[in-house]
């Protein structure tokens, strides 16, 4: 046969030797489907395909149409034979080897595909040829392979087919899977309208083996889909769209079924045939669409397949620690959180959802699925988050993003369309009902916050009709609810982050209404959510080509202040909208500040309204406000200060020294210039001194007419507003409530530190500020005491001797007993007494004591008082720390007064002291020779201290002098 | 129980000084983006894109003198802007343009708004309070040739006009002009004979805006009073009180009917916005946002009623925005 060329070959095949071939093929049958040896079963399989004319080999000349024509005739009368019998082969054991399976299905589809060729069949006549009369016999043999007989083979075939794809889809070698590829390949394109119906299985098949495990066989699958949707076989055959259609819908329906019962790979490869059917589809979907029973199927299937597990407890307990850091770049691009699901936990089977979603909107008519799934989202709560995630998906695909397809769609939407179907979602997403959600039932902040979402929802509920809706009561808030409302609101915050990477640029005019409710999210303080906004944020600022989160919120400010602005009106949402302001705030600049102004006025008032119920809430704000404040116009003046203060120190230490040590006569000059400026500068004679200065000083002389007027020069408006801000913190400086004190007193401290240029302004303020915070200090709860010393502290660095006197009245008395009390307690005490209150005050005591004293530069009686007090604390029984912080105040007492301050240090104990000079007499104190105690150590150590400070002005006056 | 008053749909801040006056040009076919233009105390005219809440463009053309009144004149690339350094703008604004195309002196040191009429297509006729105190002079724009100069008879002590109004009745073609004045009374003049009709004191205290409803042959006008006063033109062109309403806080600064004459806005020194039913001035609803007495009211021209607004300008530097009513 092989060496048989041309007509000769022919020949053979005229009806005329049908018999003797139909001896040879059922020859050959028998032997490939009975005999046991591999080999032969092989070669009979190849023989018999040599037979059919279907040679690998490429030398044999191409047959001609008629030529094909006519062996099409021939074969058609073997064809049940064969084809029952290979598909026996095929189904037989797989002991069989896996190559006579691949031939047999070779063989199989290449006679199937000869004979059933829808390019034959349209050629046959309608009636049968007359044969000669001498072939009566034969012709009988002879098959027409009319309409009917067309039918009824091609009904046979399918089961056949069947059978055969059954059996091979789950052969366990990939060649046999990969032939089978082939087969559905070969049949689909020759045969796509005789054997139509056999398609559902082929093409199940087919979709089937899109995932196979074997790579080639995946690879060749994906070619042969490409290949079908390339030559757009599907979109223009509308009984394959039929059949397809028929497939998806009988899926559809199994599917939350298949889903429930099946494992992992099951369910994968139940979603690839999904969505190998959508893909293959293409274009047609929208027949499948429009048809609502399908839609209903395919989407209802879709939703509770995607249905999420909200069983676990920890996302809802999983808090934002601290305050939220700064959302710098650092966020990772929006990553989706990952999900929980109830029907499975492959990642896998959540991506091929995926993508069947996104190939639905790709294809699909937008407006039309949209509308379908918004209409499932408020249909039911139980739906609502799944319907979401579809509907994000959707337009991902709608756009195009990150999708695989088969074929081009014809008409991608318009850039207005997405716009329009985009507005409508987030409208609905954000709508108060959707938005604000009940996420968290704290104890601390969340039940006020809570009852005021009731509220809230019915005082908005008062201008919609659906008012009646939301008064309901509301069904008990569970850890359940909860996570699913958590749930909901980071999938529409997801929603929101996909929309502005579809709609790009564009989207920047959306941010009007977007930006707001997601800012407020980040401020959130259930972690899921706060995290999943930052991540939106990313989104939103890369869609838009802004450079950074910080770089869309400040170009974006007036959206957002309109917002704040809007929302501080009511009453619900002023915590939210406070933590807006507040994340504004912390990523933002001096810039802002005009556009804020009012706003922050807009808080004060509102403030001012309800000083009961949201006190904490605004604190909160205004301790942002005053941060950011402090931050922007930081106090440029401050060095200034310091410089002088130090300044001041060291012409102090100078004139003082200056008695015991010898002098030279500049600087008895420079001493007696300090002291006439000093003198002037307390008789409120003051000549052209800086701003500041004059702050300091002014209030205590008599107050001039002159100077007030000058003061009453306009002050920029971010002093106004901390002038403002303090006002208020006079206010509440009583509060009932410990939290909102210690919050008090850390606005008020900022507010002490902004205002410390404007000491006009600043020393009224404090005068009043004082009776409070003297409260404060005197008898409240440990920590309201240590934040007041702070804050006591700030006031001293700026207002200096406008306090002292108060100071010493008010203040002193108290915290040096206290810390005279407290004195045995510590040095008794254990090694954890360092974590206690008491130990953190003392200590904030002592730190702070001394710098305090030198600032407001304390008369020698309330000196000799802080000291005494101190005294104590040098005992190297006390923690170390104490004992530092005890020197330090020394230290600090040595600039004021090193006199006094050595006396005393000496009469604890001192060593052997010679006088400098012969002459003078020698010194007693009492002090010397004193035995050795717990003082010694630190006394000495100050003492040294003290001589090195003594020594060093002098000796450097020295060297100054030297030259001259 | 009535519902409670809504919130601004929108609040535009950016203005940096006190807003003057408002006019809304949004009345274009679909593409052109609906504008809002204000006019501030500190001299420019700001061109509001009501899409994006955002300024287009500040015009500044009144050497940091108040702007006072801004009106469109046909579309919106033509834009006529008073200011308090007494002079009258008209700007080209098409195709981004902005620059001054004209400009004439009113030489008058007062507040009073110029009212602008359009006659013919391409011809307005402005009323604008001229240079000796009492008079009001009417001009022919864009010509700026002078129609003729309304003079109070002598001895009427009317004082300054402070508003004014020009209309034209519907049956007969002769333009007419309201003038509110100093002295709290509002005269009717007919232009062309440039003599006063009549003459009516419906207020103590100097009339300082005035709305007129050429339909119903009513107007309303209020003044630094506590009263709203609503006159009515008789078939022999006499004005008579017809109404008059009691307010809670005195002082309107500015009143405007909505252009379907349904209902009517004040402005009121009080910082709050006042809604009346017109037919009837039955109170409707007071909105509360400002926080410093408001300036101006104005209603948008859209053409679907439903998308109609209402802006009000005032001291504390915001324009707040409203969708009030907007169904009835």
């Amino acid at each position: 046969m092989h060496s048989a060329y041309g007509d000769i070959i022919l020949s053979l095949y005229q009806p005329s030797t049908l018999p003797l071939l139909g001896f040879a093929v059922s020859l050959l049958l028998t032997l490939a489907e009975q005999e046991k040896a591999k080999q032969i079963k092989i070669s009979a399989l190849e023989c018999l395909q040599v037979l059919v004319l279907q040679c690998d080999c490429q030398e044999h000349r191409h047959l001609d149409e008629d030529e094909a024509q006519q062996c099409g005739d021939l074969f058609a009368s073997f064809l049940p034979g064969i084809s029952i019998t290979l598909s026996r082969v095929i189904a037989g054991d797989i002991k069989q080897g896996h190559k006579a399976t691949v031939s047999a299905i070779r063989l199989f589809y290449l006679i199937v595909g000869l004979v059933m060729a829808d390019k034959q069949l349209a050629r046959i006549p309608k009636s049968k040829e007359k044969l000669l009369v001498e072939h009566s016999k034969i012709s009988e043999l002879m098959i027409h392979r009319g309409p009917d007989w067309t039918k009824s083979t091609a009904e046979k075939l399918s089961l056949l087919l069947h059978k055969v794809v059954e059996s091979s889809s789950v052969h366990p070698h990939w060649k046999v899977r990969l032939e089978l590829v082939e087969l559905v390949h070969h049949l689909l394109r020759n045969c796509s309208q005789s054997l139509v119906d056999s398609f559902s299985h082929l093409l199940k098949a087919l979709v089937g083996l899109v995932n196979d495990e074997n790579s080639e066989v995946q690879s060749r699958c994906n070619k042969v889909l490409q290949g079908i949707a390339e030559q757009r076989i599907v979109a223009q055959s509308r009984a394959l769209a039929d059949v397809l259609s028929e497939n998806l819908h009988s899926l559809a329906t199994a599917l939350p079924r298949l889903m429930n019962s099946q494992d992992d790979m099951g369910k994968v490869s139940t979603l690839s045939l999904l969505l190998g059917y959508l893909k293959l589809l293409g274009p047609k979907i929208n027949i499948v669409l429009n048809s609502v029973s399908h839609l209903q199927r395919l989407s209802k299937a879709l939703v509770q397949v995607l249905e999420l597990d909200v069983t676990d407890v920890k996302i809802v307990e999983a808090r934002r620690s601290g305050p939220p850091g700064p959302l710098q770049q650092g966020v990772q691009k929006g990553r989706c959180q990952k999900k929980y699901f109830r029907f499975f936990t492959e990642e896998k089977v959540f991506q091929l959802l995926q993508q069947v979603c996104r190939v639905l909107g790709y294809y699909g008519n937008l407006y039309l699925l949209v509308d379908h799934f918004m209409g499932l989202y408020s249909e039911s709560g139980l739906y609502r988050k799944q319907a979401a995630m579809i509907l994000n998906e959707l337009l991902m695909g709608a756009a195009g993003v990150g999708v695989d397809f088969l074929q081009e769609r014809e008409v991608p939407p318009s850039m207005d369309d997405l716009k329009r179907s985009i507005t409508s979602i987030l409208d609905e997403y954000m709508d108060q009902t959707n938005w604000y959600l009940v996420t968290s039932i704290d104890t601390e902040e969340g039940s006020p916050e809570q009852s005021v979402q009731h509220l809230g929802l019915a005082v908005r509920a008062g201008g919609t009709s659906s008012s009646a809706l939301h008064l309901s009561p509301e069904p008990p808030v569970t850890a359940r609810t909860m996570n699913s409302n958590i749930w909901q609101i980071c999938i529409q915050l997801e929603g929101v982050g996909c929309f502005a990477a579809v709609l790009g640029k564009e989207f920047r005019l959306l941010l009007l209404s977007a930006l707001y409710p997601v800012l407020e999210k980040a401020g959130d303080r259930t972690l899921l959510i706060s995290e999943t906004a930052l991540g939106t944020l990313a989104d939103m600022c890369e869609a838009c080509g802004y450079s950074s989160v910080q770089c869309l919120i400040n170009e974006n400010s007036d959206y957002l202040v309109n917002g704040i602005s809007l929302n501080l009106r009511q009453l619900a949402c002023q915590p939210r909208a406070s933590q807006v302001l507040d994340t504004m705030l912390r990523h933002s600049d001096a810039s802002l500040l005009p556009l804020i102004e009012d706003v922050i006025q807009d808080v004060l008032s509102a403030l001012d309204q309800t000083y009961s119920s949201q006190a904490s809430t605004f604190l909160r704000v205004l301790h942002s406000v005053m941060t950011a404040l402090v931050q922007w116009f930081g106090m440029p003046s401050t060095e200034e200060h310091q410089q002088r203060q130090t300044d001041k120190g060291q012409s102090r230490a100078q004139s003082q020294g200056q008695q015991e040590v010898t002098l030279t006569s500049q600087e008895v000059e420079r001493f007696f210039l300090d002291y006439i400026s000093q003198k002037k500068i307390a008789e409120g004679d003051l000549p052209d001194l800086e701003e500041e200065e004059e702050a300091d000083e002014v209030p205590l002389a008599k107050p001039e007419p002159n100077s007030d007027m000058e003061g009453e020069a306009p002050m920029p408006s971010h002093a106004q507003l901390a002038k403002d801000v303090m006002e208020r913190c006079i206010h509440l400086l009583s509060d009932g409530s410990l939290r909102v004190r210690l919050k008090v007193l850390d606005v008020l401290e900022l507010c002490v530190t902004m205002l410390h240029p404007h000491g006009n302004h600043l020393l009224p303020m404090a005068h009043r500020v004082w009776p409070a915070l003297v409260t404060r200090l005197v008898n409240d709860d440990p920590l309201a005491v240590l934040r007041a010393f702070k804050v006591l502290c700030t006031l001293g660095q700026t207002c200096g001797d406008f306090l002292r006197q108060r100071f010493s009245k008010d203040v002193l008395p108290k915290l040096t007993s206290s810390l005279l009390s407290q004195a045995p307690v510590s040095a008794r005490a254990g090694p954890v007494y360092s974590h206690t209150l008491a130990f953190k005050l003392q200590l904030a005591v002592l730190q702070g004591l001394g710098s305090l004293c030198e600032k407001l530069d304390m008369g020698e009686s309330d000196l000799n008082k802080v000291a005494e007090a101190c005294l104590i604390y040098l005992s190297a029984k006390q923690p170390v720390k104490l004992q530092e912080a005890a020197q330090s105040v020394f230290l600090h007492l040595m600039q004021v007064d090193p006199d006094s301050m050595w006396l005393l240090l000496s009469e604890e104990c001192c060593p052997p002291w010679e006088p400098p000079h012969a002459s003078l007499q020698p010194v007693n104190l009492s002090g010397m020779g004193r035995p050795r105690n717990e003082l010694t150590d630190n006394v000495l150590l100050l003492l040294q201290r003290l001589q090195q400070q003594e020594g060093t002005a002098p000796s450097s006056s020295t060297q100054q002098a030297a030259p001259s | 129980m009535a519902l409670p008053p809504p919130d601004p749909q929108f609040v535009l801040r950016g203005t940096s000084a006190a807003v003057h006056t408002l006019h809304f040009s949004c009345g274009g076919p679909e593409p052109d983006i609906p504008l809002l233009f204000s006019g501030s105390e500190n001299g420019f005219v700001h061109v509001w894109n009501l899409r994006t809440r955002r300024v287009d463009t500040a015009l500044d053309g009144h050497g940091r003198k108040s702007v006072c009144c801004v009106k469109t004149m046909g579309g919106k690339d033509r834009l006529l802007s008073q200011g308090r350094d007494q002079r009258i703008c008209l700007w080209d604004l098409a195709e981004g343009r902005t620059s001054v195309t004209d400009s004439l002196c009113t030489e008058h040191v007062g507040f009073c708004r110029c009212s602008l009429l359009q006659v013919a297509q391409g011809r307005w006729l402005m009323a604008m309070a001229a240079r000796s105190l009492e008079e009001v002079q009417i001009l022919e724009l864009p010509s700026k040739t002078s129609v003729c100069t309304l003079k109070p008879e002598v001895g009427a002590k009317l004082g300054m006009p402070m508003c004014l109004k020009l209309w034209q009745p519907s049956c007969g073609s002769q333009p007419v002009l309201l003038a509110g004045y100093e002295d709290g009374s509002v005269v009717l003049w007919n232009v062309s004979m440039g003599k006063a009709l009549s003459r009516l004191s419906c207020h103590q205290e100097p009339v300082m805006s005035l709305d007129f409803d050429s339909e119903k042959a009513k107007g309303i006008s209020g003044s630094s009073e506590k009263v709203l006063s609503i006159w009515s033109l008789n078939e022999q062109q006499n004005l008579q009180v017809y109404k008059t309403h009691e307010l809670i806080n005195a002082g309107i600064s500015d009143i405007t009917i909505r252009p379907d004459k349904k209902i009517l806005a004040t402005a009121g020194w009080d910082h709050r916005i006042r809604i009346f039913g017109w037919k009837k001035l039955k109170p409707l609803a007071v909105l509360d946002y400002h926080t410093a007495a408001a300036h101006c009211v104005s209603f948008s021209d859209h053409s679907s009623p439903r998308d109609r607004l209402l802006a009000a300008g005032s001291r504390d530097q915001r324009i707040s925005v409203w969708a009030i009513y907007a169904q009835t």
